[in-house]
């Protein structure tokens, strides 16, 4: 096959298309609709707890696709691959969302009293005598009284910030960099990249670790799990692969993304999220049977909490739209290269992380756990989350606009305008 | 077996994958099914321009998925009829059909009847191993199929199979050669 003929081309203007700002608007007008409900249902039901609580929610969620985004960057740069170059501009306009996600992360600092147990209590003996906790509690909240206390939190939190901020702020720049430089090779390059994101790989898995024992599993002092920080490291990459994939797709009618996509690339990032959907249940599962085999109680009164009392079906919903649906869809080739239908199967999977955020932090409130009942309350976690993750999308679309969408002086970048398949 | 005689097929030879991919698209345009592309490495336009991707072709995806669901379904009735019929062991009170226990080994099986069904089942769907092949017995086939000659083949049993017409046909598409393979 001759070389050259059907090659394509890029175009030469390589920004954003004028679509991402319609989109933008469309997010401003949710996150206001949203967020007038939000204010509507604070005067009708008049708990603040609950927008604490949606606000949390709001955060897990933002926080997954912001810092997912800068794993599955760092994923990519040392893995190569050209469904990285596909996707490299948006998972880096993810990555530099993060300092939303750190106001948003403030009014939880702040009212942090408001909303852990172990932060409320000063002395876990009078709150045992006076009724307010059980033996249990007051025993968890002494024991882990050296980690969860509010100086700990805060200096944590900004800690983690900091962290993930300085990759974001290296290999943002450094992209930009390589765009207009033609005086290193390839080879700077990328040993440049890979420096930096595999370390920063075994990093971004102990930080996360600390950001989700910090701000949602400590929402219930006397849990234990091991396993618990690597199920929010895979659900961050479900999430943010899901979304990166989500916006390329949206991206591919428009030019500069139109000359880049292939059917190849998107049936292989079908094949990644449906790895991604497999290991997410491995995940889940091998913490469930773990607890379920060593069946003691105190590790059992969390699942207690999440299946009893109205919440079973939430749960089973939550494995219906988090492995069963997803799966079987991605098993079919045909829909993994139809853009249509992996849109859609990327709606839902993104769908099943609002759902599972709300199954892990709502029942750990003593007015939910073991007990699912319909509050104006409970709709905060409709409402809030709603609000916040349109305004992220809102400030994410600033991001993608901010900077050419093709990615330049990247070897893959010729591969991946030259035709599917080429032979001889 | 009976021993088959007469022509199997007409067998043309050409130097490029694209004068093949365009052959064989040709060929499926003019209503032939029944035939097949044999290269040196693999090349995915020619098979689909033979039609491979049509449904009716995904015979080992069928099989692969149902080994898959058998296999994982047999495995959890095993160990169900085990556990509570057959050696019932009542385990830290957790019931007899502890189902959270089960699901591993069914997972387990469900891989394994799934990657077993789609091996053999391609093998099988492709009628191997075959120690005999009528394209054997054309000479250039023998020289040229494993290292550098790209072949189509209208196989006789195809309804639209004559040998003046195919051979007009295969001749205007510009191959090495076209000759008649004997069963």
């Amino acid at each position: 096959m001759e070389h050259g003929h059907n090659e394509k081309h890029l175009p030469a203007n390589l920004g954003a298309p004028a679509s991402v700002l319609r989109w933008r608007t469309r997010a401003i007008i949710a996150s206001a609709i949203f967020a007038a409900l939000a204010i509507m249902d604070l005067i009708i039901s008049r708990r603040f707890d609950y927008v604490l609580r949606g606000w949390l929610m709001g955060l897990m969620l933002c926080l997954s696709v912001c810092i997912g985004g800068l794993a599955l960057l760092m994923v990519q740069w040392v893995s190569g691959g050209k469904w990285g170059l596909l996707i490299r501009r948006p998972l880096e306009a993810m990555s530099r969302t993060l300092p939303l996600v750190f106001l948003m992360f403030l009014p939880i600092a702040i009212f942090a009293k408001r909303l852990y147990l172990w932060a409320r209590i000063t002395d876990p003996q009078v709150a045992l005598h006076a009724g307010v906790i059980d033996a249990m509690q007051a025993h968890a909240i002494a024991y882990k009284r050296p980690y969860l206390n509010l100086e700990g939190f805060w200096i944590r939190g900004i800690a983690y910030f900091i962290i993930f901020g300085i990759f974001t702020y290296f290999l943002n720049r450094w992209s930009l960099q390589r765009d207009s430089d033609t005086k290193h090779g390839n080879w700077f390059w990328q040993k440049r990249f890979e420096n930096l994101s595999g370390p920063g790989l075994v990093v971004y898995s102990l930080v996360l670790t600390g950001m989700c024992v910090d701000w949602v599993m400590s929402l219930d002092p006397t849990w234990f799990s091991s396993m618990y920080g690597f199920m929010f490291i895979v659900a961050q990459g479900y999430a943010a692969l899901a979304f990166a994939v989500l916006v390329v797709l949206a991206l591919s009618q428009y030019e500069p993304v139109n000359a880049i996509f292939r059917v190849t690339e998107q049936h292989d990032l079908g094949k990644l999220m449906f790895a991604f959907v497999m290991l997410n249940i491995y995940m889940a599962f091998s913490q469930y049977l773990i607890i379920w085999s060593g069946n003691l109680p105190n590790e059992i009164r969390w699942y207690m909490n999440r299946i009893t009392g109205g919440w079973g079906p939430v749960a089973g919903l939550d494995f219906l739209f988090h492995w069963v649906i997803p799966f079987s869809l991605l098993l079919s080739r045909d829909i993994k290269r139809n853009k249509r239908k992996l849109a859609t199967v990327c709606c839902i999977m993104l769908f099943a992380r609002f759902w599972d955020t709300w199954w892990l932090i709502a029942p750990n409130f003593p007015d939910q756990r073991h007990n699912l009942h319909f509050s104006f309350g409970m709709l905060q976690y409709i409402f809030v989350p709603g609000a916040m993750t349109a305004f992220w999308l809102a400030y994410f679309f600033t991001q993608l606009k901010a900077r050419p969408l093709v990615p330049q002086n990247d070897p893959h970048l010729p591969q991946i305008l030259e035709p599917e398949h080429a032979h001889a | 077996m009976p021993v088959r005689e007469g022509i199997y097929g007409l067998l043309a030879e050409f130097n490029t994958p694209t004068e093949l991919v365009v052959a064989a698209k040709a060929s499926y345009n003019a209503g032939y099914r029944r035939m097949d592309c044999y290269t040196p490495y693999p090349i995915e336009e020619a098979a689909e321009a033979i039609g491979f991707d049509e449904p009716k072709e995904k015979g080992v995806a069928g099989v692969c998925l149902l080994g898959g669901i058998l296999g994982g379904l047999t495995m959890f009735m095993l160990e169900s009829w085990v556990s509570i019929w057959a050696y019932p062991l009542d385990i830290a009170g957790r019931g007899m059909f502890s189902w959270v226990a089960f699901v591993i080994p069914a997972y387990e099986w469900t891989i394994l009847w799934a990657g077993l069904s789609a091996g053999f089942g391609m093998l099988a769907l492709n009628r191997l191993p075959s120690p005999y092949h009528p394209l054997f017995n054309a000479p250039n086939f023998r020289n040229g199929a494993t290292s550098d000659k790209f072949f189509l083949c209208l196989e006789a049993d195809d309804p639209r199979f004559s040998i003046t017409e195919s051979r007009s046909l295969l001749e205007s598409l510009h191959p090495v050669s076209v000759v008649e393979v004997e069963h």
